[in-house]
């Protein structure tokens, strides 16, 4: 056991920021003095997190047991044991560094972002609460600290996207956000339980604390069932490990946006641009996948759970995929496609990819940061409009901007070289392979799921080559009136377009108005992540790639650093399926290899001729008309709100309310009211109609009583 | 000091009821009222600085402290018995320290007669901490309704409109719960009286003689016990559908008195269900126990979806009450320790929240005297502080972690969860079951009380009554902050809390459990791990 505090200082860092930005930031109102707070706690958290990562006791990244430290013991009652504990192993290391890397920057962006807001040291001290959270939930070293900060993002969240509180949509957004987390986290607690009811522990790692043993889930697993669960629906409710996976998806599904809890995110691009891009694309949103591949032990034998993640991951991809193509606001086609990129880790992660899964959420935490930061800085640049409608040539204007959102594009529509080629391709490969790579054997319909993530991988390249001609290319439409739009030099449009700092920024734009670049904190960040977009893939070369003649003249046959360094992180399940998927994985057959070069190589293809069928569609017709259906997100709040919120809502007003309460019960109390009051008017002589008049005989009338019967006792004994 | 640690109840007790003398002799010679809250406030803070001593005591060999037991009325062998134990210890902190808040609350809200409300509100504490420290039942009975005194006065005379209403179905419902009660109390007493001669009203005495198997109840008697004392606390606490009075009251009540029904008086009903009716009739709580999950349950769902649709700020927190007790009631009965130390420790929980929720509803009252939701929006940009405060309290009902209501929560939930009551058939899980539906609760919980900020605090400011609202006052923050810091504290560190009391519930749910030849299951899982 490798203990560390310095762990500590990672977590703690970010939230003594926060506190310091509420109590003294809130008094200063100064924006150096919060913009400093806020960037230099990230800035520790993050030195502390590499050199805890990459150097301390070797690395935690390099070494085969996890850094813990204890910090104290938050609950334990009757053999239930959480402790405020944390612990680095690789995943953990992985997620930190790139969530503290990446959070700085965004930090660092939003200072330029939020210049001139005057709740600017509010935002940066719910942004640091922010960082402490997420960090809490991925260096916990158990599940229900992990809970903690679970919760705790989807506070920030909810505090952020309704950081403009004095407008409509942030808030019903924020509230939205915050129940459907919540439904998820029902999820997870019961599937804590469950673990816990099983394995008698609920910690991810073996250690000791004050003497006591403790026990970590997954060696509990490893040790005691040898035979995966059953490939059926039954298995679901069966009270095993299948059912702890369902559950623990579930919560994944509300803080991953998948279906059937997807609509919230959306939603959440009411909140500040820096927001979106940490919380709702980069970090929080990844929660679910972490949550997934941490249990890795569990879901490996429980295929029927693996196999739901995979269906609903595949099916999200391509539902948010179609979404994207048809909206005109350009954080949303973001936030729908954050959505299908989500779908495409738990297709990963449920094909039993779990490296796969974490490799794309690292690529696409740098991509989708890049991608969210940049559409903040052609925010920032139009004064806060969001339409692309109104946009157009803004290459002109933003050349920064525009080139490094270009290399965010071509990384997420998976280009080769830029990092959202590798993860991808990855994916599908697995996908396409996965009866030879899944741990429980033969997957049924994978084919079909593969079909699904190809489709959806065009999709992508079409709305994101949609998206930066709209914003970039075509000729200028700042002063044009949208359809349905007046146009005035003044006029306030109330479509819906919520993200502006007040209400006076809420106009249409003047007739002299120019986009401008943004300041350099805010293209700096911009550029960093526009280099990782580009290289960061490069980690993760997979094997079929690398042992190519060309490449491996650079690079090492075994590139995949990815891979290696997340390998001991994957439980080495011992049923003979997964045996043979992983001697499968390890052989490189010369076949497999062959196929995934193919596979490759279509992709590339593919994500070309998305591209081209983006600027066929939209080079001479950026406005073109888009299907309805899919520009009304195919009317699922509707539904939602149609068939779950308003009947809810009407039985609890009509039924429970005012029937039952109100008619029910209370016309019985009232009915034994009124024939009392009927039975006392008879007795108006002795009653003055006082309240204490009545109270005074009821007291007197109990003491009768009482004293008959103390009486009777005293006569029974004397 | 040993005159003083000796009496320490007694005097806990007294101190208020002394108090009040003190507020009626000083109204009635020098016929001024603005000194009255002064010495109000001074008994309270003095008795709540007296009440910390508790802490110091140390468990006798019956698992009581600062007992003392001296005989009252000797013909019928009714003793004045009073002592603590992990159980109480923590009620009567509670009581004892949000009397001060209640009665800072009404700083400036009581116009009308307020000799008399600071009267009442001495006499309300005495009561409360009777009920809480007797461990005779007899002395146990007359705290408990004359604990109901003061409050129907409270309400009757500084409450709302409907206040008439509301103070006669207050009193219809506890007066009818209290009478089963008695009933129950005096044929414990014969049975006492008919199995050894020698009858009495003390619980020590009633539970050795149970113990030593020289009384037990035959058939249905247990059963009727049981339900005579159990049906007179879930109407206090209040168990669905014994609820409606609930709304009724606290809506009309005046802030002080919200306060101190949703701090202490509902936790009456849960403590006498785990002092008396557990110990006294272990097969009987056995026996009902599905019945009081289902009714929890319901409770917990049914109050959160009527809290959701109501328009007024009181009775939405009344019926988010409702569901919360439920919780409580649903951990008690799961006859684990973890259920029962995690209902002990959301009474705490429930009396810190909710009580600080009635006190910002309170606030806002007195600024603009309605209380409908409809009223407000977008006030969080006249009183950011104010904002903060009630979003902050909102999160510790609704449970997140870290803050008090969660760590209870999550207790009362692994305890239904592995509870082994409910395990009528082999076919299904029920306890599994129970606790899921329980946990929609939780999401519940979420939609009201956000629901209700949401309209309240966000969006446009658009009712112009509400653009001049000043934010909190230093009195109003000092009220607050001690609350505040006690949601973080207990939600971060509940050992010093949940080591305390543990003996005494374990001794308790021991005692349930063992006589059906149940075992005690903390160490099932470690054994079925090997």
């Amino acid at each position: 056991m490798i203990e560390n505090n310095l762990l500590a200082i990672i977590i703690f860092a970010p939230l003594v920021g926060a506190v310091i930005n509420w109590l003294v930031g809130g008094r200063l109102r100064n924006e150096m003095f919060s913009g400093v707070v806020a960037c230099g706690s990230i800035a520790i958290s993050a030195i502390v997190a590499f050199y805890l990562a990459f150097v301390a006791d070797g690395g935690a990244l390099f070494i085969d047991k996890p850094v813990l430290s204890h910090i104290w013991t938050w609950i334990d009652v009757g053999g239930f044991r959480a402790d405020f504990a944390l612990g680095m192993d690789r995943l953990s290391a992985i997620y930190v560094c790139f969530i503290t890397f990446v959070g700085f920057f965004i930090h660092v962006f939003a200072t330029g972002y939020m210049h001139g807001d005057n709740g600017f040291y509010r935002f940066f001290a719910y942004l640091n609460l922010f960082m402490f959270a997420m960090l809490v939930l991925v260096l916990a070293d158990n599940y229900l600290l992990m809970f903690v900060g679970w919760e705790g993002v989807g506070l920030c969240s909810y505090l952020l996207i309704g950081y403009y509180t004095n407008q409509d949509e942030p808030r019903r957004a924020a509230k939205k956000a915050f129940v459907m987390n919540r439904i998820g986290d029902w999820g997870v607690l019961m599937g804590i339980f469950l673990i816990f009811t099983l394995t008698g522990s609920i910690s991810f790692y073996d250690k000791s604390v004050d003497g006591v043993q403790v026990h970590s889930v997954f060696t509990w697993v490893l040790e005691n069932i040898s035979v995966a669960e059953p490939f059926t629906w039954g298995a679901i409710i069966a009270g095993g490990l299948t059912s702890i996976g369902v559950l623990l998806f579930i919560g994944a599904t509300g803080k991953s946006a998948q279906i059937p809890l997807l609509t919230w995110l959306p939603d959440a691009m009411a909140g500040p641009t820096p927001v979106s891009a940490l919380i709702h694309a980069a970090t929080m949103v990844t929660a679910g996948v972490y949550l997934v591949v941490r249990s890795n032990a569990i879901y490996q034998l429980s295929p029927t759970a693996m196999w739901i993640i995979a269906v609903v991951g595949a099916a999200t991809a391509i539902f948010a995929a179609t979404i994207a193509i048809a909206q005109n606001d350009i954080k949303k086609v973001l936030a729908y496609s954050t959505v299908s990129q989500l779908g495409f880790m738990f297709l990963a992660a449920g094909v039993g990819a779990f490296v796969v899964a974490i490799f794309h959420v690292m690529t696409h935490a740098f991509f989708k940061a890049l991608l969210f930061l940049g559409s903040g800085s052609v925010i920032h640049g139009m004064h806060h409009e969001q339409d692309m409608r109104k946009m157009g040539n803004l290459k002109k204007y933003m050349p920064i901007t525009f080139i490094t959102m270009a290399t965010g594009w071509l990384a997420i529509a998976g280009i080769p070289i830029f990092s959202g080629f590798f993860s991808k391709d990855e994916i599908l490969y697995k996908t396409f392979a996965a009866d030879k790579y899944f741990q429980g054997g033969y997957f049924p319909g994978n084919e079909i799921l593969w079909i699904v993530a190809v489709i959806t991988a065009v999709l992508t390249a079409i709305y994101m080559t949609r998206m930066m001609i709209m914003t970039f290319w075509g000729k200028e439409r700042f002063h044009d009136a949208l359809p349905g739009e007046e146009h005035h030099d003044d006029h306030t449009h109330d479509d819906g377009h919520t993200s502006s700092h007040d209400d006076d920024h809420h106009h249409a734009l003047p007739h002299d108005f120019k986009p401008h670049e943004s300041p350099w904190v805010m293209t700096v960040p911009l550029i960093v992540l526009a280099f990782l977009s580009t290289v960061g893939g490069l980690i993760g070369i997979p094997y079929a790639m690398s042992s190519l003649p060309v490449v491996s003249s650079i690079v090492s046959k075994n590139a995949n650093h990815f891979e290696h360094a997340l390998e001991p992180v994957i439980a080495e399940i011992e049923t003979p399926t997964a045996i043979k998927a992983r001697e499968n994985a390890a052989s490189h057959s010369p076949e497999a290899v062959s196929t995934e070069r193919w596979l490759a190589l279509l992709s590339t293809v593919l994500a070309v001729v998305g591209i081209g069928i983006g600027f066929a569609l939209f080079r001479n017709n950026p406005l073109r008309k888009m299907p309805k259906i899919l520009e009304e997100k195919w009317r699922l709040d509707d539904l939602y709100n149609g068939y779950i919120v308003d009947p809810l809502t009407r039985l609890s007003t009509n039924t429970l309310w005012k029937g039952f309460d109100v008619g029910f019960i209370d016309g019985i109390v009232n009915g034994i009211g009124s024939f009392i009051s009927e039975t006392s008017s008879y007795m108006r002589g002795i009653q003055g109609g006082f309240i204490r008049g009545y109270a005074a005989m009821i007291i007197l009338g109990a003491l009768c009583i009482l004293g008959y019967f103390v009486y009777f006792g005293i006569r029974l004994i004397g | 000091m040993d005159l003083i640690s000796e009496n320490l109840l007694t005097i806990l007790i007294l101190l208020p009821a002394f108090g009040a003398l003190a507020v009626l002799g000083h109204s009635l010679y020098w016929k001024d009222d603005g000194h009255l809250k002064w010495i109000t406030l001074g008994f309270t803070v003095v008795a709540f600085l007296i009440s910390l001593l508790l802490l110091t005591g140390t468990p006798g060999s019956n698992g009581f402290f600062f007992e003392k037991n001296i005989p009252w009325i000797q013909a019928i062998g009714t003793n004045y018995h009073v002592g603590v134990d992990g159980l109480s210890l923590w009620l009567v902190l509670l009581t004892t320290f949000i009397m001060p808040i209640a009665v800072l609350s009404s700083w400036h809200a009581v116009e009308k007669r307020p000799a008399a409300f600071y009267v009442f509100l001495l006499l309300l504490q005495s009561a409360m901490i009777g009920v809480f420290v007797s461990l005779d039942l007899l002395v146990f009975y007359l705290f408990f309704e004359a604990s109901l005194v003061p409050m129907f006065f409270l309400i009757g005379i500084w409450g709302g409109e409907n206040r008439i209403y509301a103070t006669v179905k207050f009193f219809i419902f506890t007066a009818f719960g209290s009478l089963l009660m008695l009933v129950g109390i005096i044929a414990l007493y014969y049975l006492h009286l008919e199995a050894t001669g020698a009858g009495t009203f003390d619980l020590l005495t009633l539970l050795a003689t149970l113990e030593a198997g020289k009384l037990t109840f035959a058939a249905p008697v247990g059963t009727l016990l049981f339900l005579a004392f159990a049906i007179s606390f879930a109407i206090k606490v209040p168990v669905f559908p014994f609820h409606t009075w609930l709304p009724d009251a606290h809506t009309e009540a005046p802030t002080a008195g919200s306060v101190i029904l949703a701090a202490v008086l509902l936790k009456m009903g849960t403590y006498g269900l785990m002092r008396f009716n557990f110990p006294l009739f272990p097969e009987a709580s056995r026996e009902l126990a599905p019945i009081f999950i289902v009714l929890a349950i319901i409770g917990i769902i049914y109050g959160a979806l009527v809290a959701m649709v109501q328009p007024d700020m009181k009775r939405l927190v009344a019926y988010s009450s409702v569901a919360h007790m439920g919780f409580v009631i649903l951990g008690m009965f799961s006859f684990t320790e973890w259920g029962m130390q995690g209902a002990l420790y959301q009474m705490l929980n429930h009396g810190i929240s909710t009580g600080a929720l009635f006190l910002l509803v309170g606030f806002i009252y007195e600024r603009r005297h309605t209380r409908a939701i409809s009223e407000y929006g977008g006030i969080s940009s006249v009183m950011p502080l104010y904002a903060t405060f009630f979003v902050f309290t909102t999160m510790s009902s609704i449970g997140l972690p870290f803050l008090n209501g969660f760590v209870g929560e999550f207790l009362i939930m692994v305890g239904m969860w592995k509870s082994t009551i409910l395990s009528v058939t082999d076919s299904a899980n029920w306890n599994y079951i129970a606790t899921m539906a329980a946990g929609t609760g939780v999401i519940f919980a979420a939609v009201y009380l956000l629901w209700m900020v949401q309209r309240i605090f966000f969006g446009k400011l658009t009712n112009e009554k509400n653009r001049g609202l000043k934010d909190l006052t230093y009195r109003e923050i000092g009220l607050m902050v001690p609350l505040l810091f006690l949601m973080v504290y207990m939600g971060v560190y509940p050992k010093p809390f949940l080591e305390r009391s543990r003996d005494t519930v374990v001794a308790i749910q021991e005692r349930v459990m063992r006589q059906a030849g149940g075992t005690v299951d903390h160490d099932e899982h470690t054994a079925k791990a090997k």
